[in-house]
């Protein structure tokens, strides 16, 4: 009895925990869904690492058979071996697949499964691994091949990916050291605060504080001086003027009051303040490691191609091959260069260069473009241009991508738009104030110039601005939503509208495969029949019924009819066949004829006999209708697709009308389509997933770039969101608002308080030791708020998120 | 009071040695990677290098 209930329960995969078919492969009593994985598991098995099972259940990861041995070329060995000498070489490798612990105990042990490694060491918030091995007795081909048999596929870069950021290390370094000052300053200002009169303690102190305060200044805050300097060049005004110079008032009244043994000064506010603004800095630095925003068209295609050279294949590395060479192009691999079909024929597939779904059949001698997908036997082609002049990368050279700044130049944050009046605001103050107190009593005019620059140096918003953001894009990350700096969350808050490519973005690109619900056996000839008709029409269900049956073959008909909306029949030869809706086929329905399951049934029948149906995979990204829906109240919704019209009929409804949907759009016309917008004034962010969205991902305020596999192409954007995310857009654009929100209350909160010690100041009652206190508690109360509220907002969202998920 | 010129002395000897260990610390990329060397100790200690 026992067997009959357990075939009833969902059989997992012990390696990789997938679902298993039907007959899963069994070995030593476990279940496994595929050869690769049983293939894993028994290569662990022998190498004594079971344990790898035993730090997460079911870690593994389904193993390619992808070949590495291209990486034994000269070029590829030179870029990727980092050290070599007489007895060890030294590689670094990402990994994308690592994902737990069980991965770290594998690849650090690595050198049980190959004696010729000698160790590994990996860096998991990378996902780098870096392998020491003995070169001469394994190559770095069969190195790779074996990491990726094992499921960490390593991905190879091109030579213009990942620049390292130097600058991050240098900013921790500053504010370690700004961390040292304050702390160091604030012990050597305590007889001050506890009034202790000792004139020989209080002079060394005081000389102390200033080799200290001058660190802080001159070497943590450095970076202050140049920032300002560059902006009044450009003769802006920013936040960062009014903060060096409270800064600079505060220590040079410090400088003075220490020299002059008229005073101890006040270096331990200052350098205190310095530390907050770097800790905000840093803060905000938040950076995805394991992520490239700023791929190009060359990341997509591949790094090695099979030349054709005196009749023999060779493998070459894609920056030698030049215009004339003849390459070898198999089933599903894209085309580097411009070319011509020599041999063969092609079903080409530019869904991702051009967004349209739609396969082109090629002959021999027409050209091809790059960029282009092959499907069908491999193809010898003869590249007509130089890589890096084709068709697809015109858009490459448009203003937009060689201006790196364009996004921000003439962007005003919101931080610099107050900075600006403020400043203003602030020295013309300080200036009245100075100017009235020198002729009415001018013992105190350098009390007041000094306590206003200082109490109203805009701390605050230079703390709650990073903090609030910085919160913000981590929050996002949690929510596979990976945004590329805080000036893209910032700019996210502002957008008034939505642009959609339709291809891989509303739509799937990978696409199930599709299921046939026949009653009786096909033949041969009935489906070359279903195919033939389906080539004939435009509808999408034919559409992916063509590539569902891309291997069968054309034959002659005649009597062919199409009945709009219902379908099409024709005879072949002795055949009468019928496709279309259930109704027209005389196919009778088992179920409700739902909205969904009439779109996505093609339904047969042959010699008046219904047959059956062939059901394909919904279209539509789950989520997305009542996404767009909701949309629609707070943003202006715009589509864009490569694609026909006829293919998005099922989107259409969900868009305003005839002047928000744009269809055989070029990846230019694309861009062009977001310039149109903008010189309307709109603030736009575009969301899509392909090369040929490139060029608006770029031209957009913020571009949105959707990915499905593991994160692992995108094209060049601002933002990656993972797919099954897409839904939640409005929530995290409303998270984003809510972000700058928090940052403008807080800012008025923070201007109250300078408003009260202003009103001191400007009297001259309040002492510059007073401003210098009240300083560091108005920056460590915006922190709190900034901190506070930001997470109280993304623990609701989480509990958003999951309530949905459990309904 | 005249210990406190020994005890300030003393503490700043400390404070920049702790400063000198930090700048270290950064320049060697300590602090690059914080994640896996917490997830390491918990690995079982079974390693061996071919070496």
């Amino acid at each position: 009895m026992s067997i009959h209930t357990e075939i009833l329960e969902e059989v997992i995969c012990y390696h990789c925990g997938d679902e298993c078919p039907e007959t899963p492969i069994i070995h030593q009593d476990k279940t496994f869904c595929c050869h690769g994985c049983e293939q894993v598991y028994e290569l662990l098995n022998e190498n004594h690492l079971d344990a790898y099972y035993s730090c997460d259940l079911n870690p593994g990861i389904s193993p390619t058979d992808k070949n590495f041995d291209f990486l034994n070329n000269k070029a590829f060995r030179d870029r990727l071996i980092t050290f070599s000498n007489a007895d060890f070489s030294k590689v670094s490798f990402h990994l994308p697949a690592i994902h737990c612990r069980s991965c770290l105990y594998l690849l650090e042990n690595l050198q049980k499964v190959n004696p010729q490694i000698i160790k590994t060491s990996l860096n998991f918030g990378k996902k780098d691994l870096t392998v020491w091995f003995k070169e001469d007795q394994l190559n770095l081909g069969a190195l790779a091949t074996l990491i990726a048999s094992l499921g960490y596929e390593p991905h190879i870069s091109n030579a213009e990916e990942r620049p390292q950021n130097k600058d991050q290390k240098k900013l921790f370094l500053k504010l370690g050291i700004a961390g040292f000052c304050a702390g160091n300053a604030m012990l050597f200002s305590f007889p001050e605060y506890l009034g202790i009169d000792d004139g020989s303690l209080q002079a060394l102190f005081g000389y102390l504080n200033l080799a200290l305060g001058s660190v802080a200044v001159f070497y943590s805050g450095s970076d202050y001086f140049s920032q300002v300097y560059a902006h009044l060049k450009l003769r802006k005004m920013t936040i960062e003027l009014p903060i060096l110079l409270g800064i600079l008032v505060g220590y040079g009244r410090s400088v003075f009051e220490i020299l002059s043994h008229t005073g101890a000064g006040y270096i331990d506010s200052v350098s205190g303040l310095i530390f907050f603004l770097l800790i905000g800095k840093w803060f905000q630095q938040k950076s995805f490691d394991f992520l490239s925003f700023e791929r190009n068209y060359k990341a997509y295609f591949p790094l090695v191609v099979t030349r054709m050279a005196n009749g023999k294949e060779e493998i070459a590395p894609l920056e030698e091959i030049q215009v004339g060479d003849r390459l070898l192009i198999r089933n599903q691999e894209i085309i580097p260069a411009d070319a011509y079909l020599l041999k063969g024929q092609s079903q080409m597939d530019y869904s991702f260069v051009t967004g349209e779904s739609e396969l082109i059949p090629i002959q021999a001698g027409q050209s091809i473009y790059a960029g282009g997908k092959h499907l069908g036997e491999s193809i010898e082609i003869q590249l007509s241009k130089e890589l890096n002049q084709s068709h697809l990368t015109q858009l490459w050279e448009q203003q937009a991508f060689k201006d790196p700044h364009h996004k921000t130049e003439n962007w005003e944050n919101f931080a610099n738009k107050v900075g600006m009046y403020f400043t203003g605001i602030l020295l013309s103050l300080a200036t009245a104030a100075g100017i009235y107190w020198y002729n009415v009593d001018p013992s105190r005019w350098s009390n007041a110039v000094v306590s206003i620059l200082v109490i109203a140096c805009p701390c605050a918003l230079a703390v709650s601005y990073p903090f609030a953001l910085g919160h913000g894009i981590r929050w996002l990350a949690k929510f596979h939503f990976f945004v590329k700096d805080i000036q893209t969350f910032e700019r996210m808050a502002q957008v008034d509208t939505l642009v959609f490519d339709k291809t891989g973005t509303l739509t799937l690109q990978s696409q199930q495969e599709p299921s046939v619900h026949f009653n009786r056996e096909v033949t041969d000839k009935e489906w070359n029949a279903i195919y033939s008709l389906v080539y004939q029409s435009t509808h999408p269900l034919s559409k992916q019924a063509k590539k569902f049956l891309q291997q069968r073959s054309l034959i002659a008909f005649s009597e062919f009819k199409e009945h709009s909306g219902k379908g099409l029949e024709a005879t072949f030869d002795d055949l009468f066949v019928q496709i279309g809706s259930a109704k027209y086929t005389l196919n009778k329905l088992d179920l409700p004829e739902g909205f969904i399951s009439s779109e996505t049934r093609l339904f047969v029948s042959i010699n008046q006999e219904p047959i059956g149906f062939i059901e394909f995979p919904w279209e539509n990204r789950p989520g997305i209708e009542a996404m767009l829906h909701s949309l629609r109240h707070q943003y202006e919704v715009h589509l864009i697709s490569g694609d026909k019209k006829e293919h998005a009929a099922h989107l259409l409804d969900w868009f305003e009308d005839q002047n928000h949907v744009k269809f055989e759009c070029s990846p230019l016309d694309k861009m062009e389509y977001i310039q149109a917008l903008q010189k309307q004034g709109k603030i736009v962010a575009m969301i899509g997933d392909g090369l040929n969205d490139a060029g608006a991902l770029k031209q957009a305020a913020v571009g949105i770039a959707v990915s499905d596999d593991h994160l692992h192409f995108t094209p060049s954007s601002d933002a990656i969101l993972k797919g099954s995310e897409l839904p939640h857009l409005g929530e995290f654009l409303n998270y984003s608002k809510f972000g700058l929100q928090l940052i403008k209350a807080s800012f008025l909160l923070s201007l109250v308080y300078n408003g009260f010690g202003l009103s001191y100041a400007i009297q001259g009652n309040l002492y510059p030791l007073i401003a210098a206190i009240l300083m560091p508690i108005n920056s460590i109360s915006m922190l709190v708020i900034a901190t506070w509220g930001m997470n109280w907002k993304g623990q609701a969202l989480n509990r958003f998120k999951i309530r949905l998920k459990a309904e | 009071m005249e210990i406190m010129y020994l005890m300030i002395g003393l503490s700043l000897f400390m404070a920049i040695g702790f400063v000198i260990a930090f700048v270290w610390s950064v320049k060697t990329g300590q602090q690059e990677d914080l994640i896996t060397p917490a997830m390491r100790i918990l690995q079982e200690d079974e390693k061996n290098t071919n070496l």
